[in-house]
């Protein structure tokens, strides 16, 4: 399309619109450094005037509110920021390389059935709450229910999909010649996609698994119907701090959702290019 | 940002096995190797994915709940469940059409917003990087956490109250989580932030990849720009566009996360989605074979919507899947 410059009214239209982007991620982080005195003032605080990071000390040792004369912080969030790093890490490594080798077979060997495409649009729009249902009978029958086996287990199957598809669509958009080279020089089939085709779409391999980590990461209702006492992830901590204090440690919740939130905002600008790719599927592939 | 003039239409997962890089592959020699390495996501898939769909479809047919011990000593009820859901639930009508108008104005609301800012960064303007990033932050936050933060945003002594009375006087002050109609519009407001970078996203994309030439023509042509926009430029974005719909609607549908962390579908069940709804019948209530039997309604009457949604495009999304 033909480029023009901006008109100072289309140039207030995009202020205006990253004002409104960015406001909420900056009130959640200013709450998070706020001193409990600050936290539900009315009128409210928009700039602590004392900032401190007791909330977050506060994540992980309940007591360091106490000098505010704050109570209620009954449980640290450590465990559960150590379960979803086991889970979502466990769980992304196994899905993209499980994925890796479908969306090898599936692009070169074209072993995909037409039905493929509906049976994965009906598991993604099958609603979560319904499949978690079979998922805790199951789980209960072979003593996977709070655990973190079957957690990672659902994290996996819930992601192959993602992982294939996308990896496929890089897969793809490399030309089938450069393996055939690689199986003329006496290469196996395998070998050839092990030594040529995966280090060629690592830059697709890295973007692919930072996508899969923020959907991991991201999951909520499995986690929030599978787990008890065992296991725990940030999403449920924070959904247990709301309800256990209808929601009135506001500062302690709004550090432990910016620390939610920390590194799926660095994966995301980290692979911003691949956004598209990764939330169709691989059918826009920017 | 750059994007090659074929991309923004192929749609691999909605065609059929499309051979690429030219030429058939390598059948009688690959086709064991492939098999052998589509096999571990099959077994996955079918473990974790087919064998839990039809428990719960079996569970959908009889009245088994967790005091009545095993599966299968329930009792078979056939389509018990389901008459019971389509004819007399009106919990469950009214939770679906609900969540198809939030969906359909939510939709609506992040289409214009995305195409209006996909539509300004396609002129030209110094920071468009910077600016890019920016916009895409709401989509990268998980949803829980949007949830949250907009149930802080809300609350009667939050930002939003404070704005309002400054600019609309000190009656303007509103308790958004007591009263329905503020309820669904806090939703409907979170909603739209969270994923109208998607389609900005998406639709940039698209209009990165409309054709020069045409637009180049009808300039010359003397089109003005209103008619390039709306006769050339859009008739090629139709495919972009539909992708955005699908996948969005594929998501809005399951709506859970950010209405549990707002209101819990309340006040009443004022912003109780399909989703929620389901939720309470299996893990407040319960009642596991009722909830499947939702679960099923639900998936059917979805995919014959996206059924509907990808007709138009369908042949054009196979050709270029080829």
């Amino acid at each position: 399309m033909l480029e023009k410059k901006l008109t100072p009214v289309q140039a207030a239209l995009l202020s205006a619109a990253l004002v409104l982007m960015l406001f909420p991620v900056f009130w959640i982080v200013m709450t998070a450094i706020k001193p409990p005195t600050d936290w539900n003032a009315s009128p409210a605080i928009w700039i602590p005037s004392q900032p401190t990071l007791v909330n977050f000390k506060t994540l992980f040792d309940p007591d360091a509110i106490r000098e505010y004369g704050v109570g209620g912080v009954s449980q640290a969030a450590t465990k559960s920021v150590i379960g979803s790093l086991l889970a979502s890490v466990t769980a992304t490594a196994l899905s993209v390389l499980i994925g890796l080798f479908s969306a090898i077979g599936i692009s070169r060997y074209g072993s995909e059935s037409k039905s493929t495409p509906l049976i994965i649009l009906s598991g993604r729009m099958f609603p979560p709450a319904a499949i978690a249902v079979p998922f805790v009978i199951i789980f209960s029958n072979v003593g996977l229910t709070d655990s973190y086996v079957g957690l990672i287990a659902i994290y996996v199957a819930a992601t192959l999909p993602f992982s294939t598809w996308m990896l496929k669509s890089f897969v793809d958009d490399l030309p089938r010649e450069i393996e055939e080279a690689a199986m003329l020089d006496g290469k196996s089939r395998f070998a050839a996609h092990l030594t040529v085709t995966i280090p060629l779409i690592k830059g697709g391999l890295f973007a692919t698994t930072m996508f899969i980590f923020i959907l991991n990461w991201s999951e909520f209702m499995f986690a929030l119907v599978l787990s008890y006492t065992n296991v725990s992830t940030i999403p449920v901590q924070l959904a247990k701090y709301v309800t256990a204090t209808a929601g009135t440690l506001y500062g302690v919740q709004a550090a432990l959702a910016v620390l939610a939130m920390a590194p799926l905002v660095v994966a995301g600008y980290l692979i911003q290019g691949h956004l598209a790719r990764g939330m169709t599927f691989g059918a826009i592939k920017q | 940002m750059s994007v090659s003039a074929k991309t923004a239409s192929a749609a691999p997962d909605l065609s059929p096995a499309a051979p690429h890089g030219g030429g058939k592959p390598p059948r009688a020699k690959g086709e064991r190797i492939g098999l052998a390495m589509v096999l571990p996501g099959q077994i996955v898939s079918i473990l974790v994915l087919v064998i839990p769909l039809l428990v719960a479809l079996y569970m959908s047919f009889t009245d088994w709940s967790p005091t009545k011990g095993s599966l299968f000593d329930a009792d078979f009820v056939g389509f018990e469940n389901y008459s019971e859901l389509l004819v007399w639930d009106t919990r469950f009508l009214y939770a679906v059409l609900r969540t198809l108008c939030i969906s359909a104005v939510c939709l609506s609301l992040e289409f214009v917003f995305g195409l209006s800012l996909a539509v300004l960064f396609m002129r030209r303007f110094r920071g468009k990087p910077l600016l890019f990033s920016a916009f895409l932050t709401p989509m990268m936050i998980l949803p829980v956490v949007v949830g949250y933060i907009f149930w802080m945003l809300f609350q009667s002594s939050g930002p939003i109250n404070q704005i309002m009375v400054a600019i609309l006087g000190p009656g303007a002050a509103q308790e958004w989580f007591r009263s329905a109609p503020l309820a669904v519009l806090a939703v409907i407001i979170t909603e739209v932030w969270h994923w109208t970078p998607l389609f900005f996203l998406i639709l940039l994309s698209g209009l990165n990849a409309v054709p020069e030439n045409p637009v180049r023509a009808a300039v010359i042509l003397g089109a003005s720009p209103r008619q390039v926009f709306w006769r050339v430029v859009m008739p090629s974005l139709k495919p972009v566009i539909i992708v955005a719909f699908v996948i969005r609607a594929m998501e809005i549908i399951k709506l859970f996360d950010e209405v549990f962390m707002l209101t819990r579908g309340g006040p009443g069940s004022a912003t109780e989605t399909i989703s929620l709804y389901i939720y309470k019948l299996a893990f407040n209530d319960f009642q596991l074979a009722y909830g499947a039997a939702a679960a099923f309604l639900v998936l059917l009457g979805a995919l014959g919507l996206i059924h509907l949604l990808l007709a138009p495009v369908r042949n054009q999304l196979l050709e270029a899947g080829r």
